[in-house]
């Protein structure tokens, strides 16, 4: 019914209006307005942004030039007291006068000069014009003659023979004023001459200028340099400079263009300071008026110079430009953000200021310690100490294990490639005796074969190397934890699962890092992925697997020790270099081991001694051929003792494979008697009382070991101890060499992606579910900046270190499949720390750096990057200091402050160990590879002997011999100079003759004992020292490479080869033995003699060493000027004074010094270096006789000295030494057996003891003199 | 279209508006403030140091330092290693301790900080005296054996004994030396650049000899004498801190004294052997340290 009605039809169409004209009725001015004003507005906005919008650094580039020349004016107006000094100083005014008067001098024969200079020019200037005009008419028509037809050359010719001949008139000037002029007329010739004479004689006069001025204007430079380099702050012409050319400062974008590499940096458009010839701070560029207190503002801070002008200098901004070092969008100019590529699409954002030195990694990745690079280092140093390495493989970390997977392999093929030579040689051979072969290929296929065995031989050499290699790397081989294969040995049983629970609850601060996941709690922030339950049980298995499998033995039950010196020895021998005791604020100590406050409350007291005493000695070799612990039945059965040490009985009886012989520990030992270790492992045992822990007697149950050894493995416990089973374990985390480099979405934020992309917090969302506030100090956030977020690197490495399961929470997974890594134990800083060297970890296809530009060590620069691994794995910086400005962790502790002491024994700076930074400088590197390899330089261990080359070589020389009698006594001293030393202990004496007995009887029967010492309580050089350098047990390897290092660093040649030293004549060593002797400087007041009386004073080494030990140049440097070698070492400086070229001994000279014209410091050395023991004795015999004579008693005790000094080398004289040395040692015992006596008793009772020794014993060594003076001539 | 010829205007006139305010917005603070900043503007951030002038009311402090508890018998000293030592000093004794009665010797009192007035010691710039202070080498001691210098004083070091000495100065903030000096060498002369409470002196070839420097920089300081006496002269009226040091002590004694118009202020200190043994058993302050100190290179701050 939808049609239409008709009566639509019929209704009218009303008449249409006129249409509009659209001219007319409409108007376009709304549109036309509207436009305008977008015109208007888009042309505001382009201007704006030309001026401000796109370009803000115009607005900064105007502030900086206000700020900096207003910093410049306030620098003048506060003048430059310390120029206007030394404008002031002596030297100064004297150079000044020198060069004024040498100046002066020079001026009337200067003047001279430059009047003929001007004569001359004037009279060029006449002549030139005309001769030039002329020489180029000639030469024109000589190249007409060149290129006319034959026929007309002649008539040419002709023409310029006439040119030549034509005379020109000049007028010469007489006089420099050109007042007088004399006509000449001169033909082209002597016009040439003339001109050419003229330039000579200028040239001539102008280099005898020069040289007339040279004296003057050399005193100038000199009076210059003076200023320049005494003058410490900027100088006034310096701003004057900088100010004028502030005034045309250059507006624009400033901008770094390295067109090869393709880096393109505007930073400097803002950061305008940067490299401003004066150090800019900060502070320097506030705004003006308002705020003047209050700290910098953003553009302040942006506009100071680089905190490192040094560093600019080695990495020119020219070819490095900015963004290679520090990231960030070195094209962006429109806003900070973009600038600092602060963008989630830029891969390369800025790296945080404390991340800074993520930045050197890119090219200095390989570098172990990198020069300034604080936090980098400390990463570094983190990454390997804090035990990261178990896990993650990095490059370069864990190299002996690498090392010897390669070399085995390497091994392995080449013995296939022997087999198969073999194989060829002999089918040559046959086919040579086939019938058929021609006589020709017969002798081919025979010289084949010959040269296969010859290869082989070559091969096999190469083999033995790689085993030796092999053996040396795992020697150096180390882990971050201990021995499990020792638990039965050294722990409680019922201690394991307590501490797998919580090692920080036991122990504050220690490496092993939390497993959450066997801590037996639930953890609502990881969603509770691995039940409580489950937790428990895996814990228990663990433990079980690591108890059952570990070697079962018994260690011989050790006396207890006297707790007090033990104390004594372990605060003072060097222990708390590494470990520290006391918590909380009472501790103290280095942090590279572990903190040993609760030792008793965990191991068994005969393990701390055996490990005390020696912690490389291993329970069992390994042998990695078998996999497997040899027991003395391997060793029996081959009819061999059951010994196994680093140097002879490294390889295994069954199939000669090379074994691991020692603890992979990095302790080394530190040579303590039987007796000392007792003491030491009484105090540690003694610090805490015993604890109670839940009984653990499921550890027992095999069944639930299989279980713990798969856990093991999922874990990883073998990526840092050693573990029975899992000896050849791989590592189980992700290696992060490149681990900066992934692209951020291929790390897995997971569930927390939302929250770091709106910067919240994830453990403050948590907070919030439970109490509802205190979302702030969360513990991820230092600053407390809310809201910034961590969508980016940094954020997930700082989280990550702060909670590594964090990424797993909110999740629904398997618990079986859940992070596996567990919490580590980082303070704040060492988050950063770790966090920047992970941000650097680039790698070089993430590098922002060009290739070309990447930092390749030098010969020298890699034997000091190579030595850094060694020092920093053995941390030789917690004892030395070895780098310029780094101070040893012993430095720091209060008993070596000035003055300071420890009980009654008098301690103070004097006492640490000698700073190395010379080290390779300072001593002959043979030497110094034998006391690496021995410090006692007892010459106990045989390998150590033979290294030291002419020094162990010449065993039977005088030198070897003194040095070793040096020691003996200095041994001596060494025991003496310990108060506490043998100190009181009942019944050692006896109970240690017993076990001594029963090592060297029954020897390698009795496991775990204690063997023999080499070496035993001696310190090689310094025997003064309480503090001892321990045996480490390097390799041969590790040997070299510091040695290397120690020359690297102070630049010496390698080979050493030994400079001669020049003999003395009879004069001269008279005088330097008055020197030597001298009251203003009695060297051997301080300096060991080997006398113990006199010893227990000293306080610096031995002088009879010192030709073995020392190079010549460094004594005479160090006899110069002490103190810039080592700051603060107890030898005086300024012992010697300038005389025109020589040094001069500063102190009344005696009478034979008047005929010496040489250098009395160069002889002094001489007669260091070539110091014999009689001459030294005669030295001594010199010093008391000179004192006023002394009264009473004290005659005696100086007497007493004399005698003791004189080392007589005849062989009566040392037989009489062999005797008092003989005397001392039973005094020593004596004093042993006194340890239980009261105190006073006992010294009384010593006091005594040593007069009448010291009677005996001079009587003696007057013998003995009596003797050696029959002897010499 | 009269309406619309004003609408376009004021458009026009809004646009100009919007300029201008761009443009003034864009004028920065550097600017403004210059202005008032052109005439005299000595340094932001360089402490400058107002000339002390004494006003003619000062005080003083003066007191007692007295030692309670047993004072532990002096040690003797062998200075058997040196015969002139031993045959100049033949009955010597540490001076560690110095005790007569129960007073205590050797103890430098000194400002450590305070207001003179308004204004703070800090910042007010002493002289120093044109008279050096002097540290002899005298049979074999140091004497003075406790003494205060002030910042830029000359430091006459001098031997007056037969045998050789080193002067070993090991000092933290300002320059350390370690000099030889022999019979009849001439005088060592030094200046300490910085205030530094207190620089240990040593002798390294007869170790028993110590010297203590303080250095300040005012000259409100003094040693007490041997009978635990001392007085600091001259102080302007103000409230301070002084502070007792003693090498023992080395934690010192502190007190807040009001020193009024020409008044002379008595006080006293007391330090006891109790505290010396807990001080001695302790070693000091035990503290962590971290693995290594190494400094940034060049850093600058």
């Amino acid at each position: 019914m939808a049609e239409t009605p008709d009566t639509d039809k019929l209704v009218r169409r009303e008449a249409d209006a006129p249409a509009l004209d659209p001219i007319t009725s409409r108007s376009t001015s709304a549109i036309l307005l509207v436009s305008a004003l977008l015109l208007t507005g888009v042309l505001i906005w382009s201007l704006y942004d030309e001026v401000y919008g796109m370009r803000p650094w115009k607005g900064y580039q105007q502030s900086y030039a206000k700020r900096f020349d207003r910093y410049l004016k306030r620098l003048q107006k506060r003048g430059f007291k310390s120029e206007e000094e030394v404008r002031k100083s002596d030297e100064y005014l004297r150079l000044d006068a020198e060069a004024r008067a040498a100046r002066e001098q020079a001026r009337p024969k200067q003047s001279e000069i430059d009047g003929q200079v001007k004569l001359i020019d004037a009279q060029l200037t006449a002549i030139s014009d005309e001769f030039q005009n002329r020489r180029g008419r000639i030469t024109v028509a000589s190249y007409n003659v060149e290129t006319a037809a034959d026929k007309n050359k002649p008539n040419l010719r002709h023409n310029v023979e006439q040119m030549k001949a034509q005379k020109s008139v000049v007028y010469i000037p007489t006089d420099a004023e050109a007042a007088h002029k004399e006509k000449k007329e001169l033909t082209f010739n002597e016009l040439e001459s003339k001109y050419l004479s003229l330039k000579d004689e200028k040239g001539r006069l102008l280099g005898e200028k020069g040289e007339l001025v040279k004296p003057a204007s050399d005193l100038e430079k000199q009076r210059d340099d003076y200023l320049k380099n005494n003058v410490t702050e900027v100088t006034e012409q310096q701003v004057r400079l900088l100010r004028a050319s502030a005034e045309n400062f250059d507006f624009g974008m400033k901008q770094i263009n390295v067109k090869g590499e393709m880096i393109v940096d505007r930073c400097e458009s803002c950061h305008l300071g940067i490299r401003s010839p004066i150090t800019i701070r900060p502070a320097d560029m506030m705004p003006a008026g308002r705020g003047r207190r209050s700290r910098p503002d953003m553009l302040a801070r942006a506009f100071a110079s680089h905190p490192d002008t040094e560093l600019l200098r080695i990495h020119d901004p020219e070819k490095f430009g900015c963004s290679s070092c520090h990231w960030g969008n070195g094209r962006a100019t429109t806003s900070i953000e973009k600038g600092h590529g602060e963008n989630r699409f830029w891969i390369h954002p800025l790296f945080a200021k404390e991340n800074a030195e993520a930045g050197c990694n890119q090219c200095h990745s390989n570098d172990r310690v990198l020069q300034g690079a604080t936090t980098l280092n400390q990463g570094k140093d983190l990454f390997y100490q804090r035990g990261c390495v178990g896990c993650h493989r990095y490059e370069g970390f864990d190299r002996e294990t690498d090392a010897l997977t390669n070399t085995r392999q390497l091994v392995k093929q080449l013995q296939d490639e022997v087999t198969a030579n073999e194989h060829d040689a002999k089918v040559a051979r046959a086919d040579s005796a086939a019938p058929g072969v021609s006589d020709e290929r017969a002798a081919q296929l025979l010289a084949r074969a010959e040269a296969l065995i010859v290869t082989n031989s070559q091969i096999e050499a190469r083999i033995d190397q790689l085993n030796t290699q092999s053996r040396f790397l795992m020697q150096d081989q180390k882990k971050v934890g201990p021995n499990l294969k020792d638990a039965r040995l050294k722990l409680r049983k019922e201690w394991i699962p307590e501490w797998l629970k919580d090692p920080q609850a036991f122990r504050p601060g220690t490496k092993m890092p939390t497993f959450w996941y066997l801590s037996g709690k639930p953890d609502a922030s990881m969603g509770n992925i691995v039940p409580v339950s489950q937790q428990d049980d895996e814990r228990k298995a663990i433990a079980a697997y690591i108890w059952q499998s570990s070697f079962d033995g018994q260690l011989p039950a050790q006396q207890p020790g006297d707790a007090k010196h033990g104390e004594e020895l372990f605060k003072t021998r060097g222990c708390l270099a590494c470990h520290s005791i006391g918590e909380g604020d009472q501790k103290i100590g280095g942090e590279f081991a572990a903190n040993l406050t609760k030792v008793g409350q965990k191991e068994n007291y005969n393990y701390v001694v055996r490990w005390v005493h020696n912690p490389r000695e291993r329970w069992a070799p390994y042998c990695p051929k078998e996999k497997r612990d040899l027991t003395p039945e391997d060793y029996r059965k081959n009819g061999k003792e059951f010994v196994f040490d680093t140097t002879k009985h490294t390889r295994c009886p069954n199939d000669g494979a090379e074994l691991q012989v020692q603890n992979m520990t990095v302790m080394p030992n530190f040579r303590l008697s039987d007796a000392d270790a007792r003491d030491i492992a009484t105090y540690l045992v003694s610090l805490t009382p015993p604890a109670e822990y839940p009984d653990a007697s499921f550890m027992d149950n095999t069944a639930l070991a299989s279980k713990g050894k798969n856990l093991i493995k999922q874990y990883g416990c073998a990526g840092c101890h050693e573990i029975s089973g899992f000896e050849e374990e791989q590592r189980i985390g992700k290696e992060l060499t490149a681990e900066g480099a992934t692209p951020l979405e291929r790390l897995d934020f997971a569930r927390m992606t939302r929250l770091a992309e709106e910067g919240e917090q994830p453990n403050s969302a948590n907070q919030e579910d439970k109490q509802g506030s205190g979302g702030k100090e969360g513990s991820g956030t230092k600053e407390g900046k809310q809201a910034k977020p961590w969508y980016n690197h940094k954020g997930f490495f700082e989280h990550k270190l702060a909670d590594p399961g964090i990424y797993d929470s909110g999740k629904e997974k398997d618990p079986r499949e859940h992070l596996r890594m567990p919490k580590p134990f980082l303070k704040e800083e060492w988050k950063t720390a770790l966090t920047t060297l992970l941000l650097g970890s680039v790698g070089p296809d993430g590098a922002n750096v060009p290739a070309a530009l990447f930092y390749e060590p030098n010969n020298q620069q890699k034997d000091i990057q190579d030595g850094w691994w060694v020092v920093k794995k053995y941390n030789c910086m917690g004892c030395h200091s070895v780098q310029v400005g780094q101070k040893s962790v012993l430095y720091g502790l209060p008993q070596y402050q000035q003055g300071g002491t420890f009980g009654d024994i008098q301690l103070g700076p004097e006492q640490l160990p000698p700073g190395l930074m010379t080290e390779g400088a300072r001593v002959d590197p043979n030497w110094l590879l034998r006391f690496l390899c021995d410090p006692s330089l007892s010459n106990g261990n045989k390998e150590c002997v033979s290294l030291g080359g002419n020094v162990g070589g010449a065993a039977g020389t005088p030198g070897a011999a003194t040095t070793e009698t040096g020691q003996g006594r200095g041994d001596m001293s060494n025991r003496q100079s310990g108060p506490g030393d043998g100190g009181a202990q009942p019944h050692t004496g006896a109970g240690q003759t017993q076990t001594g007995v029963n090592q060297s009887q029954s020897g390698s029967l009795v496991m775990g004992g204690l063997k023999p010492q080499p070496g035993e309580n001696r310190n090689g050089v310094r025997t003064y020292l309480r503090v001892r350098m321990p045996t480490f047990n390097f390799s041969p390897n590790e040997l070299r490479t510091l040695a290397r290092f120690f020359l690297a660093v102070s630049a010496q040649q390698e080979p050493y080869i030994k400079q001669e030293l020049e003999p003395l004549s009879d004069s001269e060593r008279d005088l330097a033995r008055s020197l030597f002797t001298s009251q203003a400087a009695p060297c051997l007041k301080c300096h060991m003699t080997g006398d113990a009386t006199h010893d227990q004073t000293a306080t610096a080494p031995n002088f009879l060493q010192a030709g073995q030990r020392l190079k010549q140049d460094w004594t005479f440097r160090w006899l110069l000027d002490p103190q810039r070698i080592m700051p603060g070492t107890a030898m005086p400086s300024q012992l010697f004074k300038r005389d025109g070229e020589r040094w001069v001994f500063n102190g009344p000279l005696p009478p034979s010094a008047a005929d010496y014209q040489g250098d009395h410091a160069r002889l002094l050395v001489r007669y260091l270096l070539s110091l014999t023991p009689e001459e030294q004795a005669r030295a001594r015999s010199t010093v008391p006789a000179r004192a006023p004579a002394p009264s009473g008693t004290q005659a005696g005790h100086v007497a007493s000295h004399r005698q003791g000094g004189g080392e007589p080398r005849t062989p009566a004289a040392r037989a009489a030494q062999s005797v008092s040395r003989l005397f001392a040692r039973r005094a020593r015992r004596i004093q042993i057996s006194s340890r239980a006596r009261p105190l006073r008793w006992r010294a009384r009772e010593a006091r005594w003891r040593q007069s009448a020794l010291s009677k005996r014993w001079r009587q003696s060594a007057a013998a003995a003199r009596g003797r050696a003076r029959d002897f010499s001539p | 279209m009269h309406s619309n010829r004003a609408r376009f205007l004021v458009a026009l006139f809004a646009a100009l508006c919007l300029l201008a305010f761009a443009v003034a917005c864009s004028k920065s603070a550097d600017d403004e403030a210059d202005g008032t900043d052109a005439g005299g503007d000595d340094s932001a951030e360089v402490a400058t140091l107002t000339p002390y002038k004494p006003s003619g009311q000062e005080g003083s402090i003066t007191g007692t330092i007295s030692f309670t508890g047993a004072a532990p018998a002096p040690k003797p000293i062998s200075m058997d290693a040196d015969p002139f030592c031993a045959s100049a000093s033949p009955d010597a004794h540490a001076e560690d301790i110095v005790v007569n009665g129960d007073k205590l010797a050797n103890v430098l009192v000194y400002i450590k900080d305070g207001k003179a007035g308004d204004k703070n010691i800090a910042s007010l710039k002493f002289d120093p005296p044109a008279e050096a202070a002097k540290l002899d080498q005298h049979g074999c001691h140091y004497v003075p054996h406790v003494q205060g210098v002030q910042v830029n004083q000359q430091f006459d070091i001098v031997n007056s004994d037969q045998t050789a000495h080193n002067v070993n100065v090991d000092a933290k903030q300002n320059e350390k030396f370690n000099q030889g000096q022999s019979p009849g060498a001439a005088a060592i002369t030094k200046q300490f650049k910085r205030a530094e409470t207190v620089i240990p002196i040593k002798c390294n070839q007869h170790p028993w000899m110590r010297a203590y420097v303080g250095v300040l920089p005012h000259p409100f300081f003094a040693v007490t004498d041997k009978d635990g006496h001392f007085e600091i002269k001259g102080v302007p009226p103000g409230t301070y801190t002084v502070v007792a040091w003693h090498e023992k002590y080395q934690q010192g004694q502190t007190q807040t004294i009001t020193v009024g118009a020409s008044e002379k202020k008595e006080t006293t200190f007391s330090f006891s052997s109790q505290q010396l043994t807990a001080e001695y058993a302790d070693g000091g302050v035990l503290r962590m340290l971290p693995a290594l100190e190494m400094p940034m290179l060049g850093e600058h701050h």
